[in-house]
């Protein structure tokens, strides 16, 4: 199983703060059974098309996608998935 | 130049009131605030000079945007030498004080010397008077503020001051302007005590005066439209404040927690921006013209304050293994009333807690307080105020992690650099901002270069955390655009949405000068290299001074996502000084200082 946490603005569309997943393909696979499971609002947010947004960080493990082949990130049993909206601070 | 604001020079000695003019040139080539005023701090106050004693000098510096139209454009800078780091001290500060200064025609004040006796200077437009604080001294920021209002019987004025903290010399203390709010960091809370100055209370009638009223119009309606468009002045600030980034930063690893000693923290979201929001924020609040208003207001049983802020969850939550919020907020508005630094004070109890957990410190010498143990809430609390009050163990502690560990024969436990104590991001996990942090001109902080951006935020580009190829460069550039920004009188939190292009433009338009953003970013680099000289000049030396702490270096991080890793700081700190014009042992080279007309 993948464990799947939401945080700030992808709580209002996941009504929870974690879940767990199948998802043993892919990240974009396990975001796609996400929004069969959540709707549309989290669809619109984690996609653009059929390409993972812009608008949300998503690390596997603690490293964002962008550095371990993006949507196309093969998930192992026992990963952890952590979904953001894109956020700031200092 | 006298229409964009006077330089007012106080002698507090003699209390002698002069007037200056401001330079075209060293406008153009430092901005204004953190610029200028360091300019003017490396030409007058010579090397060696005792941080608290009355040759320093404190300087209260504008730049040429605040109090004008541009968006978030409320700041100032307090330039002094630092008595925690003997460094370059320039510490930035919102709210309403500066937007007023610059409303009662003043660009900066520079006070010199020592008042024989508590004083407190008042700015009523061009009428000036230093004024008895013997009924002020002792009181805490808060109730100074209102009865230094009272006393000038204008409840509309601005109040700067410091508190105990500052008043008994602490090398943490703050000074706080609009209460709550805080030019934090490197201890120029205890300059200001040091020259008897509790505060000074500004009032001003006029409209500061913008060169290009148009120009200006049309520069705000285009920034005003990425500030609204844009994800993170727009809804992530807005909403959660800088909380939002707890979860992130432990989710990645890099949380610093009890001491350094992990960097990832289970309970975490127990202390995140979200919870924060849930269960304790009433109201936003925002500094002078700011749309984005990432303040928080709070209230913690029938208390209500200010804050926290990320940085301040970390030092007094995660970084002292302390887990609830309600401990951490206490701890946060007694910073404020005393006037400490939130970054500092935590971090150094922290440090106290591993020297009390390893025996270093002895249970008598809590004399009767909580034991300093991680996780332990009333710890937190009880221990601020005795830093604040600068009494018991609490006079240690007051002197910072560095100076408390070395006083314990154990100065590896010290979270520092350049003898402050670092902040919110571990430097193991997140490779650039360690970089940052090692080659800051004031020691460990993260707002020199905030690297956190590109390396976790992926903004403007995502870069990875953990690859050091680029990182020399762009540590250097966002130090160099920070140093400009700070310099502006903008928030530097603009630039999540903004760029040089836009400060240049905002620039133009105020002051008529030919900015534009490579003319910007060089400044930005000018003033980067003027901060260099001077901490060289103080007998800074690179070898040991540009590191981060072995912990660091050696300690790889324990468990969490970024287990195993070190900083690579040794492979990156060579590129960067070659990336700064600067030879190999990190000093800036004849060609460089003519290229910036700093020589
Ligand atoms: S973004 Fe936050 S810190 Fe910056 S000016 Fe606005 S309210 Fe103040």
């Amino acid at each position: 199983m993948i464990k799947v946490l939401f945080f700030a603005t992808i709580r209002d569309y996941t009504r929870e703060k974690e879940t767990v997943a199948e998802g043993s393909g892919t990240v974009g696979d396990l975001l796609l059974e996400l929004s069969d499971r959540y709707g549309g609002e989290f669809r619109d947010e984690a996609f653009d098309g059929d390409t993972i947004s812009d608008r949300v960080i998503v690390l596997v493990n603690g490293r964002h996608i962008a550095h371990t082949g993006g949507g196309e990130t093969r998930l192992s049993e026992g990963d952890t998935v952590a979904v953001f909206p894109i956020i700031g601070g200092g | 130049m006298d229409k964009f604001g006077k330089v007012l020079r106080v002698n507090l000695t003699t209390g002698t009131i002069g007037i200056e003019s401001l330079c075209e040139k060293t406008m153009k080539e430092f901005i204004g605030g953190r610029g200028y005023a360091t300019k003017v701090l490396y030409d007058e106050v010579p090397a060696g000079t005792d941080p608290l004693s009355p040759q320093n000098k404190l300087i209260f510096a504008n730049g040429p945007l605040t109090g004008k139209g541009a968006p978030s454009a409320g700041r100032y800078m307090v330039v002094t030498k630092s008595p925690l780091t003997g460094c370059i001290a320039s510490s930035n500060s919102g709210g309403f004080w500066g937007a007023e200064l610059a409303r009662a025609g003043w660009f900066m004040v520079i006070l010199e010397g020592k008042a024989p006796k508590p004083t407190y200077l008042w700015i009523n437009d061009d009428k000036v008077e230093l004024r008895n604080a013997d009924a002020v001294w002792g009181k805490d920021s808060h109730a100074s503020t209102d009865a230094l209002l009272d006393d000038v019987g204008d409840s509309k004025a601005k109040v700067t001051c410091i508190g105990p903290a500052g008043e008994r010399l602490s090398k943490l203390a703050a000074i706080m302007n609009d209460k709550n709010r805080a030019a934090g960091r490197s201890g120029v809370g205890a300059v200001m005590g040091s020259k008897n100055l509790k505060a000074v209370v500004v009032k001003g009638s006029a409209r500061p005066y913008v060169e290009n009223q148009d120009e200006m119009k049309a520069v705000l309606a285009g920034a005003m439209e990425k500030l609204k468009t844009n994800p993170v002045t727009s809804q992530g600030l807005p909403t959660y404040g800088t909380a939002v980034l707890v979860n992130i930063i432990n989710q990645l690893g890099g949380y610093p927690k009890n001491n350094w000693q992990g960097a990832y923290f289970p309970e975490a979201d127990t202390q995140s921006g979200e919870t924060l929001a849930k269960d304790f924020l009433t109201k936003r609040y925002s500094c002078f013209g700011c749309p984005i208003g990432c303040g928080r207001v709070t209230r913690v049983g029938d208390r209500e304050g200010e804050g926290p802020e990320y940085e301040t969850i970390f030092a007094f939550g995660v970084c002292c293994g302390v887990e609830r919020l309600e401990p951490i907020i206490e701890a946060n508005y007694l910073c404020n009333e005393y006037g400490l630094d939130t970054i500092s004070a935590g971090v150094t109890i922290a440090a106290a807690m591993e020297l009390y957990e390893k025996g270093f410190i002895r249970k008598e010498e809590l004399e009767g307080g909580p034991e300093l143990r991680f996780g332990n809430e009333e710890a937190i609390t009880y221990w601020t105020k005795k830093m604040g009050l600068v009494e018991g163990l609490g006079r240690k502690l007051a002197e910072g992690s560095y100076r408390l560990c070395e006083m314990y024969g154990h100065p590896e436990f010290s979270m520092t650099v350049k003898k402050q104590e670092m902040p919110a991001y571990d430097g193991r996990a997140i490779q650039g901002i360690g970089l940052n942090y090692a080659t800051s001109n004031r020691g460990g902080c993260h707002v020199r270069g905030y690297t956190i951006s590109p390396e976790v935020l992926g903004l403007p580009e995502k870069l990875d955390p953990v690859d050091i190829s680029t990182k020399p460069t762009w540590v250097m550039i966002f130090q160099n655009l920070t140093a400009a920004i700070d310099a502006s009188g903008m928030c530097l939190f603009t630039s999540f949405a903004l760029g040089a292009d836009d400060y240049a433009a905002f620039l133009k338009a105020a002051t008529g000068l030919d900015f534009d953003g490579a003319a910007v970013l060089q400044a930005g680099d000018r003033i980067w290299n003027i901060e260099r000289m001077f901490n060289l000049r103080e007998g800074l030396d690179p070898t040991n001074a540009d590191t981060l702490p072995d912990r660091l270096l050696k300690e790889p991080i324990p468990d969490g996502p970024s287990k195993g890793m070190v900083s690579r700081l040794p492979e990156m700190l060579p590129e960067y000084y070659k990336a700064r014009g600067w030879d190999v042992k990190g000093l800036p080279t004849d060609t460089k200082l003519r290229e910036l007309a700093l020589k």
